[in-house]
Formats: structure tokens, sequence, C-alpha cells
């Protein structure tokens, strides 16, 4: 089978003939023909001719003009070599284009579905909301499917008009807020209450240095207390240093400054840092650092009143100590009555891990070294 | 017993043989129509292989070509009168042109830009219509309304032997037969529906046999030679405006082209049957009756050809000068009048095209 | 000149009226000539109007694109589809042509056209008689849908969509062909498309429907309101083109919307209305929109067809739950 040729020359066109003019072409560049399909007319004297395509093929080459006399066996066309058709790309349609891309899609398996909660209401409700200045999470909803409706929003409203504006909390309010809230969720806390006898400490007694030195002495005899707790990974740290945060209550509201080593201060060392730390509070120059990593904490609420309390720690400490204010009290002294002054004492602590009896030992320890003379 | 209710025959015209050469006696025409003739076609062809070069150089959207269909669309449309209505298909490129639409419209059209059917030449003739087949009953609408008006005009419909196949074919074939609509429907059967060639589209040996089925005549011509065309074509047509009812004509032709300029006809047609139709291409053949008669010599050839390809060249021009459409003409056209709620999603366009 | 008319009657007296008044207007379909239609819509208008009413073959999507070549040489046609079940095969032509010829051709051709049919069920009828398919329908850009809900509706909606420049699909419910009479008055006098009918003011809710379903919520408004309870009820009546600025409005002053239509729940064009809520009317909703509508089910056949077609208990039912926000 001969390969067809390239090259494809005028045609002997008859009578003798040698040459014709081209009068126009029928194809173009890059056209497809097939056998038989008319490349161009040209005219000899006689009639104007058709030449066909002696073969299938492309196109690559027209090698007249038009206008120009072709000699009888001068090139005419040349074809893409190669036999047979070209295969030119299916385009894989039959209108218009699709356009082919090289990116390849990796997927990740998904999931399918989900579901959504939140507060309800319309929003023609939580406009009204606005506009009259409540908040929605405090209106509790009367509607079908805990919606909350317009009604429940101007029910608010009222007991609102009734009271003082919306105080937004901010700072160290806030920061207890959260804080509180946070223990509240998570700590389980319980509460062991005593008095202390104190009758027989000197005159000029400072309770805070008499306060933190039997703290101490409570540590040493139950370390359990001076310890922290990390829920998620249930675990506790037993603390060497005793570092004490101390409750102090100002105007601009709960701060908890840290006495740090307590263990490890002179009774004059003590005050000496307690009072450093009330003015760094008064003076609202507490660093960052003073404010943290308390091993228990310490309210003495007693200047301000109250006897008994449950205050609340703040993890990741197990345990606070409260005293309450000094009081005289009648009590039975062998046997007999007699006016003591008694401190009241509250142990809070984390029954999550401190048990009761790790709590009630360290709590026997603080009163017998509050109720030495010295 | 058994008795015979009904006979069918179907007759062939052709007039004009593959080599130019008279068939027997010919209908009379002046050389001058011959001429004009055979310029529209050879103006059809030029316009044809200039759009799918347009195509192929991507200033053209996807384009039918009409390659092969010369004589019949421009011998269907030369016997109609202007108050006629054509209902094409897609592909009558040449009929278009002798109703008078601009080439640049025909360009804007295949171009994407719906202006190309708002027709500047035949005003209530029908756009292109893509799904198949549907205009047959719009035909079998306009040529309804022609009766009952009481008018001498006709409604031509051009399918395909595909669209032969089609329900809405046969529904409107039924109603002119049944209403005596004046309205011919002129089946292009050019061998190929994409790649379904006609013995893979129906059973019948004729496509003109389905007329039967719908009480009215039919017939078949051969689709290349012009003047067998325009003879049948004429007749049906006198018969319809006398009130005479419709006809149904199978002109035989070829798709020597690719279904469209996204096809490749390669893949599903032996390379030796397009050759061999390539023999009966229309335009030598015609060529060669009037050079025979005296009447065309290779200076008109030349001179014809230069002419048309500037015809062709200025329409070609003045499509690809043709401002962009306005966004807003989405809208502008759907109403008569523009309805409130779609004003507002005209200005959100509007405002971003100036946005 | 009042007369008490049937729905059905009124549509026979604007279809009289547009033949009368306008000669290029025709009325096509099956069996609307000598029988005068099946449901009776067109009978007497072949005496009256002759060769302009035309009984054509069995083939829907004949009549649709018949009607397309007729109304692109300028005539009017208004053809019939005997039931909205067998609009099926002709929503090629609506879809493909009717909708898009004036904008396909720039507007130098256009197809002023009506297609009727009666719709809905609640007629006992066999299957396919009974099909609410006015949403897939009203998708459609360039299409009109309109539904009439009352005999006086039907007359003037009719008679504009008759006049209309561009297509109209026209479905008439066929459970109130001849459920009620009314006064309608035969005087050329055609309603507008486009907009919404606020058929009975109130305050407290909205109910929003089309077609038979409006019989449904007036009744349950006359329920509400001897409880105290004061609704709005609007019949849409223009499908496409939605009359939103109504819609919105009456549930900028209401703020709850209960939507009723027969058809299928999900895709129903009660979801359009619901969305419009959603968007541009979102901030005055006190309560979620609630859609009463026929189940996302296959219409049932006549057995089970009273337990699909929504009716006054549930709307009544969604009207409470508004009215708990």
């Amino acid at each position: 089978m001969n390969e067809p040729a390239k090259t494809f020359t005028l045609p002997d066109l008859g009578e003798g003939l040698a040459e014709a003019e081209l009068l126009s072409w029928h194809v173009g560049l890059g056209d497809h023909v097939v056998e038989g399909q008319p490349l161009a007319s040209v005219e000899t004297d006689k009639a104007v001719v058709e030449v066909p395509s002696p073969r299938a093929g492309e196109i690559e080459r027209l090698c007249a003009q038009v206008g120009e006399r072709v000699k009888v066996g001068a090139p005419l066309v040349e074809f893409v070599g190669g036999a047979g058709l070209d295969k030119s790309a299916d385009t894989g349609t039959v209108v218009g284009a699709v356009a082919v891309g090289s990116a390849v899609l990796h997927e990740a398996a998904q999931a399918v579905g989900r579901s959504g909660a939140g507060l309800r209401a319309t929003p023609a409700v939580r406009a009204i909301a606005k506009r009259l200045g409540v908040d929605l999470g405090s209106v509790t909803p009367s509607g079908p499917n805990d919606t909350i409706i317009k009604a429940d929003v101007e029910r608010v409203a009222r007991i609102y008009a009734e009271t003082g504006p919306l105080e937004p909390l901010t700072g160290t309010r806030r920061a207890m807020a959260v804080n509180m809230a946070k223990t509240q969720a998570e700590v389980a806390t319980a509460a062991l209450f005593e008095d202390a006898d104190i009758h027989a400490w000197p005159a000029k007694s400072d309770p805070m240095t008499r306060l933190l030195r039997a703290l101490a002495a409570g540590c040493q005899a139950e370390p359990a207390l001076n310890a922290w707790f990390d829920s998620e990974d249930m675990g506790r740290r037993l603390l060497k240093k005793i570092d004490v945060g101390i409750a102090v209550d100002s105007p601009e509201g709960l701060f908890v400054p840290v006495l740090r080593d307590v263990a490890g201060k002179t009774p004059a060392e003590l005050r000496a840092g307690v009072d450093a730390l009330m003015a760094a509070v008064r003076g609202r120059s507490l660093k960052q650092d003073e404010l943290r990593g308390a091993s228990i904490m310490l309210s003495n609420f007693g200047p301000l009143g109250g006897r008994y309390a449950v205050p609340l720690l703040v993890p990741p400490v197990v345990a606070i100590l409260g005293a309450g204010r000094a009081r005289d009290e009648v009590l039975a002294v062998n046997g007999e009555p007699a006016v003591h002054k008694v401190l009241p004492l509250s142990l809070s602590f984390d029954h999550r891990v401190v048990t009761g009896g790790e709590a009630a030992r360290f709590l026997m320890a603080v009163r017998a070294d509050l109720e030495r003379a010295d | 017993m058994k008795t015979t209710v009904a006979r069918f025959s179907v007759a062939y015209h052709q007039l004009i043989d593959e080599h130019g050469q008279p068939r027997g006696a010919l209908p009379r025409i002046s050389p001058a129509a011959l001429r004009r003739l055979y310029g529209q076609m050879v103006q059809t062809r030029r316009f044809d292989e200039r759009a799918v070069r347009l195509q192929r150089t991507g200033q053209l959207g996807t384009y039918a070509s009409s390659l092969g269909h010369e004589a019949l669309h421009v011998g269907l449309a030369d016997v109609m009168r202007a108050e006629d209505v054509l209902l094409p298909t897609y592909r009558e490129a040449g009929a278009l042109m002798v109703r008078g639409v601009p080439m640049e419209q025909l360009l804007r059209y295949w171009g994407g830009d719906e202006r190309g059917s708002d027709f500047a030449g035949p005003q209530r003739d029908f756009p292109y219509c893509v799904p198949i087949a549907t205009q047959c009953t719009h035909a079998a609408g306009v040529a309804s309304a022609m009766r009952l008006r009481g008018e001498k005009r006709v409604a031509v419909c051009c399918l395909g032997d595909g669209a032969s196949s089609k329900g809405d074919f046969y529904e409107a074939l039924n109603l002119a037969g049944v209403w005596r609509l004046p309205l011919v429907f002129v089946i292009s059967n050019n061998q190929w529906a994409i790649s379904v060639p006609l013995s893979r589209q129906t059973a019948c040996a004729t496509l003109a046999q389905k007329a039967i089925a719908g009480g009215i005549p039919g017939e078949q011509v051969d689709g290349n030679d012009l003047l067998a065309v325009r003879q049948v074509m004429g007749r049906a047509l006198t018969r319809a405006r006398r009130g005479d009812g419709p006809t149904l004509i199978e002109a035989l032709t070829y798709r020597l082209g690719d279904h469209t300029t996204s096809d490749d006809a390669r893949r599903y047609r032996p390379e030796a049957e397009v050759s061999a139709a390539w023999k009966r291409d229309p335009l030598p053949r015609l060529r060669q009756f009037m050079a025979g008669q005296g009447l065309w010599s290779a200076a008109d050839e030349e001179g014809l050809i230069a002419d048309c390809d500037a015809q062709v060249e200025r329409a070609v021009a003045a499509y690809l000068a043709t401002p962009p459409p306005a966004a807003t003409d989405m809208f502008d056209h759907l109403y008569a009048q523009l309805p409130a709620s779609l004003a507002r999603q005209r200005a959100e366009i509007a405002g971003a095209a100036h946005g | 000149m009042a007369e008490q008319s049937t729905l059905v009657e009124a549509v026979n007296l604007a279809l009289a009226r547009a033949l009368a008044d306008d000669p290029t207007v025709v009325v096509l379909g099956e069996d609307v000539g000598v029988n005068g239609g099946v449901f009776r819509a067109t009978v007497g208008l072949q005496e009256r109007f002759g060769k302009r009413v035309m009984d054509t073959p069995l083939a829907e999507n004949l009549i649709a694109g018949v009607a397309v070549g007729m109304a692109a040489e300028g005539l009017r046609p208004v053809a019939e589809i005997q039931f909205s079940g067998f609009i099926y095969p002709a929503i090629d032509q609506l879809v493909s042509h009717a909708s898009r010829l004036r904008n396909r051709t720039r507007g130098r051709l256009s197809c002023p056209m009506v297609l009727r049919a009666p719709c809905g069920g609640g007629i006992h009828a066999p299957e396919h008689h009974s099909e609410s398919n006015e949403a897939m329908l009203a998708h459609v850009p360039g299409l009109r849908v309109v539904i009439p809900s009352s005999p006086a509706r039907a007359y003037g909606l009719l008679l504009a969509a008759i006049r209309d420049p561009d297509p109209v699909v026209f479905l008439e419910p066929a459970r109130i062909y001849r459920a009620m009479k009314e006064d309608v008055t035969d005087n050329g006098e055609a309603l507008p498309l486009d907009v919404c009918f606020v058929l009975r003011e109130g305050t407290d809710l909205t109910l929003v429907s089309w077609g038979a379903c409006v019989l449904d919520c007036l009744a349950v408004a006359d329920s509400l309101a001897e409880a105290g309870v004061s609704a709005e009820v609007i019949d849409v009546a223009t499908l496409n083109r939605l009359d939103t600025d109504t819609l919105l409005a009456s549930v900028g002053k209401t703020g709850r919307c209960v939507i009723v239509h027969e058809a299928p729940f999900s895709g129903g064009f009660g979801a359009e209305i619901a969305a419009l809520l959603a968007g541009p009317g979102l901030m005055s909703l006190l309560a979620p929109v609630e859609r009463v509508t026929g189940y996302d089910t296959v219409m049932p056949l006549a057995r089970l067809e009273h337990a699909y077609i929504p009716g006054p208990a549930r709307i009544l039912a969604a009207a409470r739950r508004v009215m708990e926000h």
C-alpha cells in the first residue's frame, strides 16, 4: 500500500493544456478534506473546472495564489504528512465547547447533616428586644418550643423599667463572675466549720500573721490541701511551697494576690509581705504574676463581719480557709462556764480530690496552731 | 374475503442529473434567472465556508454548515412569495438569504446574539428553531391563521430526516390534512441525523410516504437539482394558495459537512460514502449545465466568486463591528411591558454595568 | 347586565365577549366546538362564532404549538387543554417557544396566546384529572400563570389574559366551577394581572392562597373572627409575575402568615412566597411562616382525595399555631 503523497500537483487537464489559472480556493489551511472533495476551481481556455482532492487529509499549505497561472505538474496543495486521516482531538460534544481542566480533586469524607440550637426568637422579636434593651438571655420563653415571644420581651422590659440601668461587668467583677461560674460548675465544694479559742493570744496580736502561720501548720499536717487538681488529666500535684492567695476586698472588686512561701517567712516578713500586697491593691499596681500560682487560699473576712461562710475556691487550688469575726463566747472550760474570745473558722475544700478526713485533720491542725499563745 | 382499500406510490423528480445533463423537458427559465440562482448558491457556499472558518478562529460560536444543501435552500425560497412564511430548522442559510435576511444577521445568530433573529428582511418568517420538529406545529398554526383569514399565503415548513420521526411532525401533518391547510412541508433528507443514518431512523422506504398517514400528497425530488426543486415547490405552493391543501416534499440531498462545527462526522461516516456524495455536489452540476447552454464562462465564474467573497467580507466586517448587546436586553424583550417585579432585577444589572 | 354566574359560566361569558369584541380571537381545543367543552366552558360559542371556534384532533402538543404559530401570525388564540393533567405534552411548546418567542426575536415576533385548563382535585375524577402543576409553569420566565378563585375574577382575569400581549396559562379550579354563583357584569372590563386581591382585611394574621383554597381561607377567617382573631385574606391570582408589594404590606401589618395551596408542599409556589417573607419580609415576622398544602405525594385517587386536599380544619390549626406567637 503506497503512502499517500504529501504534495498534490495540478493534474493533467486534458486536451494538451499545459497550465490553468487558479480562480478560487474551496478549502483553507487546516481543513480536513476527503477524497473527491473540490480543492479549487481553475480556469482553462475552455471551462472552469474543479480540482478534486486525490486523498483524504489535512491541508498544510496552499501552493498557489488566486489569479496565478499554475502549470500542470506544479504543486497545488500540500497535505500534512502521514497516511490516512489525521485524528484530531475529539471535541466530545456536538454544540459549544466543553472545557477540559487538569485539576484533580481529593475530597475528604464529609459529615452529612447537622443540627442547631440556640435562643429561639424571630427577627421581629429580636428587634423589639434590642430596641427595649432587653437581653434575650434573661428572658424566660413562653412561646411554643421554648420560643421567646413578643409578650415575653415586653414583660422583661417592664421589669427593667422598675430597676436601674444595666451595669456591664468589667475588670475584676467580670473576672469574678466568670471564675465563680466556673467553680460552681466544676468544683465539688464541701465545707467544715470550727471555732478556735484564742483567749491565749497576747495583746496586739496580728490575726493575719497568726492565720497565715496556722495555715502553714495545717498544710504541714495535711499536705493534701496544699495541692493543685488537674481535672482533665485526673491528677493532683502536691506543692512543696505554700503560696497563699489572700482574698482582698476593694472598691474595684475582689482581688486575690499571692503571698509566696508562707512557711519560710518570719511573722515580720509575713506582715511586710501582706502590707506590700495591700498597698499594691490600693495603688492598683499589682502585677499579673502576683495574682497567679496560689497553692491554697485564705479569706479573712472577720474585719468585715460574719461568722461562718462557704467561700468558693478557684481551681486548681483545692482548699480555701475562711476566718470570721472573733467574738466573746461562753465556753465550757474544765466543766465551768468561762468567757473566751473565739475565732470562727470555715474550710471549703474540693471533695473531688480532698477527703473529709484530710480536711478535718487539716482544720484541727489549724485550730491547734491558732489556740497557741504564740 | 379480502379487498384492497388503498395503494400508494411515490414519485421522484429530477430535471438535471449529476453531470449537468437535462433529463427530459425542462421548464422555461430565463438565463438571467439561472445566473442569479447560481450566484445565490455560490454566495451561500462562500458564506458557509467563511462561517466555518470564523468558528475555527473563535470568532463565531457553534455553527451548522449547509454545505451541499445550496440547491434545495435557494430553490425552495426562490419560488416563495414575499408574503409567505418560512419556518426553518437551523441549517437553511441559503433560504434565509434569498428571503432577504442579511448575512451579518445570520452571523450574529451563530455568534450568540439574539439580534440576529430580528430579521431585517422577512418580518413574519420564523427564527431558527432548535427543538427538533417543534416548528411543524407552529407552521400548522401559521397556516391555520392564513386559512381562517382567507389569505392567499402559504406556510413553508422545513424539517430534517431526523425531525420526521418526531411527534410534532406527525401531529402537524395530521392537522394540515384534516384542516386542508396552506402548508408545504419540505423534508431535507440529507441522510444523517448527527450520527444516525436514515437506515436507523425509519423503516419507511421513503419519507415522502409519511404523507399518506396525514392523508396528503407526498413526493420526492432530487434536492441537489435546483430546477427540479423549483418546479416541485412551485406546484405545491400553487396548490396551497388555491386552497387545495398541503403537500409533503422529500428532497434528497447529502450533508457534506459535519452536523455542527463541534461534530466530527469522520467518527461515524465512511469516507468512501462522503467522497461519492461530493460527485453529486449541486454547484458544479448547475454550472456545467449553464456552460453547456452557453450561459456561463470562466470569466463569469471568476467575477462571481470575487463578488461573493466581497459581499461575505462586508458582512463579516459588519458582524465583527457589531457593538455588544446591553445586559439589560435580557429584560427588555421578555414582555411587551416590563413588569414592576422585573424592573428591580433589571435595575440591579444596569447598576452593575456602570458600577 | 349582571347575572348570577358560576365560575365556568363566567369563563364562557368572557370567551364570548372576547370573540365578539376582537376578530383576531379564536378558540381551539378538543371537544370545544360542537360539544361546548367537557365542562361546557365553550358552550354556544361555535354556534355564534363559527369557524373561529375549532375542534382540534387529539394532540395537546399540537394544540399548544398551533397556538404559538397562530399567535405569531397575529391571531389571539385561546387554546383549551382538557385537564391540567394533560398539559405535560404541551410544556415543550410553552417553555421552548411561547415564553421565548418575543425574546428570541427581540420583539419582532410575539406570542399573545392563552392556554386554559381545568386544574386541581376534589371532583372524584379518575387518575390524572386532578393535577395541580402551577409551580412548574410559574417557574418559566416569560410565561404568566393566572388562577381565578371566583366567577367575577374568572371573567375579569380571563379577559385580561386574552388581551395581554404575552402568553398566559389560565388554570381554572374544577372543584369550584359550579360551587357558587356570583354577580358577573358582562361589561368587557378586565381585572389587572400581576396584582393580588385583598379579599378581606385583618390585623392579626394573613392567609395567602389561590384557586379553590381561597374559599376555605375565607371560611376560616370567619371562624377566627368568632374567636376574636382578625385574619386578612389574600388571593394571589397571578403567580408569575407575583405582586410582592401587596404581600409584604399585609405581613408587614400582621406579622403572621399562613400560605395555603393544593399542590405538593416541597417546591410548591408557596415556597416562593415564604422565601419572599424570609427575605424582604423578615423583619416583620412575629411567627414562623406556615404552609398548608398537599403532601409530597402523588395526588391520590378519589377515595383519599379529601385527606390530601388542605381543608378548613388544617388551615385553622395552622392559624392557631401562628397566633401562639
